[in-house]
């Protein structure tokens, strides 16, 4: 279980706006549409930018400095910076209806899929 | 200092001597920089005023299924992150289109400095991160002894 941040070199306090990392995510199937999970920890329903236009869907997860001010680093294993990633969603999924839930670092979004129109029978008129 | 010595030695050898000393500690060098497998969670440790603080990144868990212990100046974090569930069942491999997350059980030793006030430690866990507050031990303050005169 780890996540990669950067290099692994100990690193000097900076400002978390400098690093923007790409979150892991699961997408699973169901049939009624989608399910993606992101592990975004840090990242308040305040700091979480959802966006879908035309067929894209981007998340931004904003995450707040997790120092008080005047502490002294002793040890850096992981850096803190914001969460960016950008999915194409396919034709079937119905945009108004995407839900998001964000609880204890992790995003899951519902992405529904339209439901099978019925075949409809077209009547022909004979001229 | 020297690691290897030839029994007896006499000039002659003080160069072999001298090359398999090199050799040693260059060895012990590249063993030093061997890459161990990065433990979970990843921790940064931070120094204040008045505590040590202690941050990990721990998406996906709930603060009842994390577990801190202290004994002997080791802090032991340990916990289990739950895959998600379908209908309170686990979700067959082949509907998943990504897996890029990792799930299971995690288990982390730290040793701590030994001037911490063990039983004033708190913990909270917010939006998937952990912070622990080690208070430092207040340092005893000097004392006057009063001197009297023999009087």
């Amino acid at each position: 279980m780890n996540r990669e941040h950067n290099n692994e070199e100990p690193h000097e306090i900076v400002h978390p706006e400098q690093y923007v990392f790409t979150p892991p995510i699961d997408i699973y199937e169901t049939d009624e549409g989608l399910v993606l999970y992101a592990d975004l920890p840090g990242v308040s329903v305040g700091s979480l930018e959802l966006q879908v236009q035309d067929n894209k869907l981007t998340l931004l997860g904003k995450v707040e400095p997790q120092i008080p001010e005047g502490a002294r680093s002793l040890h850096k294993e992981y850096e803190v910076g914001n969460f960016l990633r950008s999915f194409i969603l396919s034709g079937e999924i119905v945009h108004s209806r995407i839900e998001a839930k964000l609880a204890n670092g992790v995003l899951r979004i519902f992405l529904p899929k339209a439901p099978k129109a019925e075949p409809r029978r077209i009547q022909v008129n004979t001229g | 200092m020297p690691i290897f010595r030839w029994e007896q030695s006499w000039n002659p050898l003080r160069d072999l001597e001298r090359e398999v000393d090199r050799l040693i500690q260059g060895v012990e060098f590249s063993v030093q920089g061997i890459r161990m497998p990065r433990q979970y969670p990843a921790v940064n440790i931070f120094e204040l005023d008045h505590e040590y603080l202690i941050t990990a990144e721990l998406p996906g868990m709930q603060a009842q299924d994390l577990e801190l212990t202290i004994a002997n100046c080791v802090l032991t974090l340990k916990g289990h992150r739950n895959p998600p569930v379908i209908d309170d069942g686990q979700i067959s491999e082949e509907r998943f289109r990504r897996q890029e997350r990792t799930f299971g059980e995690w288990q982390r030793s730290i040793s701590i400095p030994d001037r911490i006030s063990e039983s004033n430690l708190s913990a909270e866990f917010n939006e998937g991160i952990l912070k622990i507050h080690l208070p430092k031990l207040e340092e005893e303050q000097p004392r006057q002894i009063p001197v009297s005169s023999g009087e």
